[in-house]
């Protein structure tokens, strides 16, 4: 039963491409302030379902509100209100190549907000820092490892403050070190302005180190394998794919 | 001799009595060499060696293709290094060979859905596109001003030595051509007339108008095709920018503010190129200039002036369009650009006959 507070409610959600269905009867809610880890194998359409919630493609069939309203059937004003008050990291960081990492951060702050430049720079050169690339502002992202351009992709995406924040597998490409300092922001961000988060992720430890949810996508069945608490998935309950998928990548 | 014919994969297939389809391998397997074929029956397999010297991935491949369908197979008889590069591989119970060519009316069923298709997206494009103009003039649209400027240098004032060059051998050709059938009925001086007249009503706008679809569609199909492969437009979508405000609405005004402009600059340039013609050796200067100024009327300079404004629109929009909607490959963005250029000419001269046929029409 969803609240009215709550930040994401799926309501039998269809998704795919053109008329192929990807993945069907996805169901859940999603509280303020939690974090959301969406896991399956490769190729079963966890970026698909990320780019349905996050109100960038509409699902094929069924609901999904994203804070409070169903983008599928918004306005464009509307609608882009609500993206302005989200934040989506693209599995390419989807940097603007003609701008470097500062104006990257900096372009949807001025667009948006009306404090004078000086701040805007200093917001941006903070966001970048959080993210550990205080060294890098003024380079280009063709002169960036990939892993430094998801961190600068992570740093844009928080750009506005966002309410809700997506982030199609933030860690992939990053050394331990950086995915734990990832991890770790991630927590921060939720405990100082109560961010939700929504993840996509292969990588176990940080899963469980984050995640208060989480989804396992099914591909043989085409639907939510499961729902609930990562710990949950470890232990309890019968032998599962979820259990199996979380037990192998720990082994590895 | 026979040490190679003996070296030579092969492949033997008996059935037993029980109805299990016994297959026997050997020899050295090679990717260099032709492989056996095999035809397999039923749904219980057992594959056994015997002679079986060397292999590279072509008998794993080989084994793979013939035989993941089959229900019961049995790899016990392989080596257990071949069994293990078997078994990874994952059944596929599809494959991409299975489906049909389509037949002609298919073929032409489904081309007539993708124009369908087609049509319908550029016709949301400059539904979307108008929206970002009117959102824009309400000041509610997120415009990149700093493309704007961008966008005149370098679909503008960059411009110039192309449309110059271009302009002034027009003019030149028109004289040129027009001289050689105004001298025989002793005409020449109408020759000013010609050239102005053409230069103002029709060629100013369509040379630039073509230069602009050759330099300027084709960039921006580029860009925004670029654009959409690195995923910097659903960046932009994501951050609650609408791209079409954001990308094109900037470069649509540019371009129509800037070819009206290079269009005046070719015909100024043209009527010149003319006169270097006609001066040659038929008129004065002061001639050809006297009679050329007297030809054009305003009713003529805002006829050219129209036009190009709405080519410079087509132009633009063209490589708006054909860029937002490419495909997220490299081959997509050569496609986008190619197509950009293409539709922007076609429109542009479409444009061009429908504007003779309105003008006419109100005797301008």
């Amino acid at each position: 039963m969803s609240e009215p507070r709550d930040i994401l409610v799926c309501d039998d959600l269809s998704i795919g491409y053109a008329s192929t269905v990807v993945m069907a009867r996805i169901s859940f809610v999603l509280p303020p302030g939690k974090i959301l880890a969406v896991i399956g194998p490769s190729g079963c359409g966890k970026s698909t379902l990320m780019r349905a919630l996050g109100g960038l493609d509409d699902p094929l069939a069924g609901r999904s509100r994203l804070l409070g309203v169903d983008l599928a059937e918004a306005g464009v004003g509307e609608r882009e209100t609500i993206l302005r008050r989200t934040g989506f990291l693209f599995q390419g960081a989807a940097l603007f190549s003609s701008l470097s990492l500062r104006e990257n951060i900096e372009m949807p702050m001025l667009e948006f907000l009306s404090c004078p430049r000086k701040e805007i720079r200093q917001l941006a050169e903070y966001k970048l820092s959080l993210v550990g690339l205080a060294d890098a502002m003024d380079k280009l992202p063709s002169e960036i490892s990939g892993g430094m351009a998801k961190r600068a992709g992570i740093a844009r995406a928080m750009a506005l403050d966002p309410e809700v924040i997506f982030l199609d597998e933030p860690s992939a490409g990053l050394d331990p070190l950086s995915s734990g300092r990832l991890d770790e922001l991630i927590l921060r961000l939720r405990e100082a302005f109560g961010t939700t988060v929504v993840l996509v992720s292969h990588e176990v430890p940080s899963i469980l180190r984050t995640a208060d949810f989480c989804i396992y996508l099914d591909p043989d069945t085409g639907t939510m394998g499961a729902y609930g608490p990562p710990k949950d998935f470890l232990h309890a309950g019968p032998p599962s794919k979820v259990q199996a998928f979380f037990n192998q990548a720990r082994i590895d | 001799m026979s040490h190679d014919a003996a070296r030579l994969p092969f492949a033997r297939t008996e059935i037993r009595e029980d109805g299990l389809a016994l297959v026997v391998i050997g020899g050295a397997w090679s990717r260099d060499q032709p492989l056996p074929a095999i035809v397999v029956k039923g749904d219980r397999v057992k594959v056994t060696a015997s002679d079986l010297e060397s292999f590279d991935s072509s008998l794993p491949a080989w084994l793979y293709g013939n035989f993941r369908n089959i229900r019961d197979l049995d790899l016990s008889g392989l080596p257990e290094r071949l069994q293990s590069l078997v078994k990874i591989a994952e059944k596929a119970t599809l494959t991409a060979g299975d489906e049909e060519p389509l037949g002609f009316l298919d073929q032409f069923g489904a081309w007539g859905v993708d124009s369908g298709a087609s049509w319908g997206r550029a016709f949301e494009h400059i539904g979307q596109t108008a929206l970002g103009f009117l959102r824009m003039l309400v000041g509610r649209a997120k415009v990149n001003w700093p493309d704007f400027r961008l966008q005149l240098q370098t679909a503008g004032v960059d411009a110039l030595p192309i449309v110059a060059l271009l302009g002034f051998l027009t003019g030149l050709i028109m004289a040129y051509v027009g001289l050689i059938q105004l001298r025989q009925v002793g005409a020449t001086v109408y020759v000013a007339n010609l050239v102005s007249l053409a230069m103002t009503r029709e060629m100013g706008a369509l040379m630039t108008g073509i230069i602009a679809c050759g330099r300027t569609s084709t960039a921006f199909a580029s860009q925004l095709g670029s654009m959409n492969v690195s995923q910097e437009t659903d960046a932009l979508r994501a951050l609650g920018i609408n791209p079409v405000e954001y990308l094109a609405v900037p470069r649509i005004l540019a371009v129509t503010l800037m070819v009206p402009l290079l269009a005046v600059f070719a015909t100024f340039i043209g009527v010149i190129g003319g006169m270097v013609v006609a001066c040659a050796g038929d008129l004065s200067v002061e001639q050809y200039l006297t009679q050329a100024v007297r030809a054009i009327s305003f009713k003529s300079f805002l006829v050219g002036f129209i036009k190009s404004v709405a080519f410079g629109f087509i132009a633009a929009w063209a490589g708006c369009y054909r860029g937002a909607v490419a495909r997220r490959s490299a081959l997509g963005v050569g496609e986008a650009a190619t197509s950009a250029a293409v539709i922007g000419i076609t429109f542009i001269v479409v444009a061009d006959a429908v504007f003779a046929v309105i003008f006419n029409l109100f005797d301008l």
